[in-house]
């Protein structure tokens, strides 16, 4: 069984045997392998390749950048995504807009442990790839997959752009799958995780993984919910969501960020503008609540959406 | 203040003739082609905001002239026009990227000092002070990493109010836990915009943090070019030779305002009479006929001839095209996505 | 099996510190277990004897899996607060819908999959808006709008269908069910005619339209007729005599645009044709400036053109009203309905000899009466001008030679 964190370790150690241009930079990811293991045993298969860093999330950036500048391919591991705030300004200043300002691309893979476990309170949970998807020179990813977390991290830093790879810390263990599947989609292409006819559940990350739950439950009432995986947040597949919609008439856009503007308004928002004519219900979006998220699993649990939340917003869009 | 007495090069290097001619001249051109742009400012023809170095072009000349342009990698930052040049930035560049010609490295997309050219080992700085510190970090690191980093230096420089900034400080830190052989010029000119020293930092001096980040640290009279050259070459050549970053605070005062819309009224008299206010461009003619390095009538045929070069370059640049908003592609990643229309 | 870090999902015990039998004391590591990231000692909670040990050294269990069990006394659990095997059980009862995994997990309180929440626990979703008032098909998605555009279906068309969506809205699968039922039905394509007069019939309907109706006597007319060479058609004399009472009042044919009532510069009327499938309308213009005899060229000549379908678009332009002879058909009355872009339709049913009052003579006289119908749009006429109008029509047929 490989779980997802197996995948993102095989996917960095093919990365570093395969290109020496690749090079990991973070906290506590040398001998000790990372805060969830992510990079354990590299620094010893691959001296000089794997280093620790101070805790400077904005000096690591900007060394990636002047990294880049000179060739190489960093890619930088943020303990956890909610630091990455404090590198905001290199990565949103420095190294999104150098293509466009110097027409030198910024090869450097950001990776950001996202999303809520339980316990892990307001500063270990936050999933912030609306936020960077806003600025134009960034790719923003966020494999739901075991075959994704593996292939999308090698796509990434094949990628000549910037690219903030979103990583789920649910996942990490909890999800297994027997093997990483030879084959792949291409980033910027969405996969239908469940096929279905009554409505579209469009969403990424752990939530696919809710939604496909939710789903299954409905099925017991004789709906067939469609799950689209955007696999990539930008890139947005908009042609497989309208696809989607075309078939069911009906949308729901599920993500676990906070529910001001992000992913999901972007989704509701790009399916009106464009398939306003495939739409029999109005489109509707399912987030985390307004609050910064809490530390009380019962209270966590409550914030994000869960299987019976989806179910209830699924059940009011259906009987539109 | 520091004293002066107490602040002349503490290193005392012999003077090098050709560096202090070739770095003269780079002041000269610094000064000469920041003149024209005050000017064509005030005309109305420039796009957006002026900075000016005025004042700072000892010390930025200085460290320009040192670095190995080709093998040394160099940020420059606001004031460090005399830098650029002396590093080898082309004079068109300037005037291109001032005037909006879209010919210019940025093409139109940045605009005054926002300019650089990245493969050449001069980044294009953002405005977020300190960011420069880290990058010019990576690319030693990156050049460690492929083992060409042996002979190289890294510099950028700095104002007095970037060493405010988290950047700086990330920066600087890291780059001496790695030990990269760093060179970071802080311009102490004693303002940043309105803001005074005594706002911005508390300790007595700022060669003092060198000694807190674990690096080498001096200090100079940025109005004194035999001073910087002298300073600035230790410092370049003992991060060369290995001895990791290198702080090197010059004290001189911002001739100018912030920029060209600001007056600079603030800035009190004392500070504008005193050692510190005085021009180092007089001081350094003054140096090199003193010492024999050059005569009055060279420095004043320099100047016929690169007041020459620059009304080229200003009347080149001008006839150039803008750029036309119909024929940008207005894409910011180099990926061309097939699938998406995002 | 305690969460002993942040997605850690399972743990391998590495050594058990007790067996059955043993005494422990609280704070006291019992087991060493082993995760991906450090090795850790499951500690207990309170002091007891271990009465059941289900770990397995070097076996891998998830987080919230049972490992064992401690013999508690009654004051040991006060003092500590532990929850026992008992009490989970008496809460699990007063939680509705709390699902039981299988494996308890009664020592530590977070539960092994954080899937399942309490139910009555459910995050508010802000409900759909249902359109108020939504009654029948009023409420049309984008998705019916377009379908329906596919399909050249009206609002109108599925007022029979039966909606199933909120409010009893028409969704598109209820459209799509009835356009499968309807296959089964024999059914013909509408030809391009019809689907003409239906969408004018449609369009003028969106109107309140009211008629009124007065008998008229035709004998002057039919005497008036009957010495004429060549003959003027009945139909021709309406269309003099309405012509006429139209310049008298011409406010009667306004047409209504938004806040105003437009006034006819031109008294160009329409006659209503019928022809295979359909009505069309040609325009004998300036009907007011020409006399009976005057006429007669031109409206035979459109009409015959309209029968063979030969009339232009300029020829059906810019009528201010109609007039239509469904007499011709053998009706005596009707409610004819305006062209939706005119306000008034005068029409005239079939011709009957019945005995009519004379005041000359003080007696009931055989004499030709026919229903003369005026339709009009209300929000522009009222029964009153309406009247008005109508009565001098039926006047001026009583002096044909006049017209």
């Amino acid at each position: 069984m490989v779980t997802y964190i197996d995948a993102i370790r095989e996917a960095q150690e093919r990365l570093l045997r395969e290109d020496d241009r690749v090079f990991l930079y973070g906290q506590d990811i040398s001998s000790f392998g990372g805060a969830f293991k992510a990079t354990k045993g590299l620094a010893e298969a691959f001296p000089n390749r794997v280093f620790d860093c101070p805790i400077s999330e904005d000096a690591m950036v900007g060394l990636a950048v002047g990294a880049a500048i000179e060739g190489m391919r960093p890619i930088i591991e943020m303990q956890f995504a909610d630091f990455s705030s404090i590198a905001f300004n290199q990565i949103v200043n420095q190294a999104a807009t150098h293509f466009y300002r110097t027409g030198m691309p910024i090869p450097i893979t950001i990776r950001l442990p996202s999303g809520g476990t339980p316990g892990s309170g307001p500063f270990h949970s936050q999933s912030m790839e609306g936020i960077y998807a806003q600025y134009p020179g960034l790719v923003v990813v966020t494999p739901a997959t075991v075959s994704d977390a593996y292939h999308m991290l090698i796509d990434s830093v094949k990628l000549d752009d910037p690219v903030l790879y979103c990583e789920h810390k649910f996942l990490y263990r909890w999800l297994k799958s027997k093997a990483i599947n030879g084959d792949h989609l291409p980033i910027g292409q969405a996969r239908i995780a469940r096929p279905g006819k009554h409505a579209t559940v469009v969403t990424y990350s752990a939530m696919v993984h809710e939604a496909v739950r939710a789903a299954d439950r409905l099925q017991a009432d004789g709906y067939e919910i469609e799950v689209v995986d955007l696999r990539s947040v930008k890139p947005l597949d908009l042609d497989t969501v309208l696809a989607s919609v075309a078939r069911t008439g009906r949308l729901l856009a599920l993500g676990e960020a906070f529910p001001w503007g992000g992913v999901t308004a972007e989704v509701v928002a790009k399916v009106t503008e464009e398939g306003f004519h495939l739409l029999d219900a109005p489109p509707q979006r399912l987030n985390a609540r307004d609050t910064p998220v809490p530390y009380h699993p019962k209270l966590w649990a409550a914030h994000r959406p869960t299987p019976e939340s989806i179910c209830d917003a699924l059940r009011k869009l259906l009987s539109f | 203040m520091p004293n002066v007495e107490e602040k002349t090069s503490n290193h005392i290097v012999p003077a090098d003739g050709d560096f202090l001619r070739s770095a003269f001249r780079s002041m000269l051109k610094a000064r000469i082609l920041e003149n024209k742009l005050s000017s064509l400012y005030k005309a109305g023809k420039i796009v957006g905001g002026v900075y000016l170095g005025r004042g700072q072009e000892a010390i930025s000349a200085s460290l320009g002239t040192a670095l190995i342009q080709g093998r040394d990698c160099f940020a420059p930052l606001i004031r460090d026009q005399a830098g650029r040049t002396a590093f080898g930035e082309p004079l068109i560049d300037c005037t291109r990227t001032y005037l909006g010609s879209v010919e210019g490295p940025m093409r139109g997309r940045d605009g005054n000092i926002h300019r650089g050219r990245p493969e050449m080992g001069m980044p294009a700085m953002i405005s977020h002070l300190g960011a420069q510190v880290p990058l010019i970090a990576g690319m030693l690191f990156a050049k460690r990493l492929k083992g060409t980093l042996a002979g190289c230096v890294g510099a950028t420089s700095v104002g007095d109010g970037a060493t405010s900034t988290g950047a700086f400080h990330e920066g600087l830190n890291l780059a001496a836990v790695e030990n990269l052989p760093m060179v970071v010029v802080v311009a102490n000119n004693q303002f940043a915009y309105s803001t005074p020293n005594s706002r911005q930092f508390a300790c007595a001096d700022l060669v003092d943090r060198a000694k807190g980040y674990g690096i080498g640290g001096f200090s100079v009279d940025g109005t004194d070019l035999m001073a910087c050259a002298s300073v600035v070459g230790e410092a370049v050549r003992l991060a060369r030779e290995g001895g990791g970053p290198q702080m090197v605070v010059a004290h001189l005062l911002r001739l100018g305002g912030h920029g060209e819309h600001d007056d600079g009224s603030y800035v009190p008299e004392a500070a504008r009479s005193g050692h510190y206010g005085r021009d180092c461009i007089e001081v350094a003619m003054r140096q090199l006929v003193e010492g024999g390095f050059a005569t009055a009538d060279e420095i004043l045929g320099w100047q016929d001839e690169i007041a020459e070069d620059v009304q080229k370059a200003v009347a080149q640049a001008q006839q150039e095209p803008v750029p036309d908003p119909y024929r940008e592609d207005w894409t910011a990643l180099s990926t061309r996505f097939p699938v998406s229309r995002t | 099996m305690p969460q002993l870090g942040e997605s850690i999902a399972e743990a391998t015990v590495i050594r058990l510190d007790v067996a059955v039998g043993d005494s422990v004391k609280t704070d006291q590591e019992i087991i060493e277990v082993e995760t991906n990231k450090a090795v850790m000692g499951v500690t207990t909670l309170c002091d007891g004897v271990v009465s059941e040990m289900r770990a397995v050294e070097g076996v891998s269990y998830s987080v919230g899996s049972l490992l064992g069990l401690l013999e508690v006394t009654e004051e040991e659990v006060v003092r500590t607060g532990v929850d026992t095997v008992e009490s989970l059980e008496a809460k699990k009862d007063s939680q509705s819908g709390r699902k039981d995994k299988g494996e308890e997990n009664l020592h530590f309180a977070l539960d092994g999959d954080s899937y399942e929440e309490d139910p009555s626990i459910i995050p508010s979703v802000k409900g759909l808006p249902v359109p108020t008032g939504v009654m029948g098909a009023h409420y049309i998605s984008p998705r019916m709008r377009a379908r329906m555009n596919d399909l050249g279906i009206r609002e109108a068309d599925i007022s029979a269908v039966v909606g199933t969506g909120a409010g009893g809205r028409v969704t598109v699968e209820d459209l799509e069910r009835f356009i499968d039922y309807l296959e089964d039905w024999p059914s013909v394509a509408a030809s391009p005619m019809r689907l003409a007069v239906a969408d004018a019939m449609r369009r003028s309907w969106t109107r309140p339209l009211a008629t009124v109706g007065l008998p008229v006597l035709l004998d002057r007319v039919l005497d008036h007729r009957r010495a004429q060479d060549p003959k003027p058609g009945l139909t021709l004399y309406l269309l003099r005599a309405l012509a006429l009472a139209l310049t008298e009042q011409p406010m009667t044919a306004g047409y209504l645009i938004g806040e105003k009532v437009i006034h006819p510069r031109s008294f160009d009327i329409g006659v209503a044709v019928q022809v295979e499938d359909g009505v069309v309308v040609p325009t004998v213009r300036r009907v007011d400036r020409k006399s009976l005899s005057e006429l007669i060229a031109e409206y035979d000549d459109l009409v015959d053109r309209a029968r063979r379908r030969r009339l232009t678009e300029e020829d059906s332009k810019g009528g201010i009203a109609t007039v239509t002879n469904f007499g011709t058909f053998g009706l005596t009355t009707g409610t004819p309905i305006p062209l939706p872009n005119e306000t008034l339709i005068l029409g005239i049913g079939a011709g009957k000899k019945k005995p009519v009052w004379s005041d000359e003579v003080e007696a009931f006289i055989p004499a030709t009466e026919a229903e003369l119908m005026l339709t009009f749009d209300h929000r522009v006429v009222d029964g009153g001008g309406a009247g008005v109008l109508l009565k001098r029509v039926a006047a001026l047929l009583q002096k044909p030679e006049s017209l």
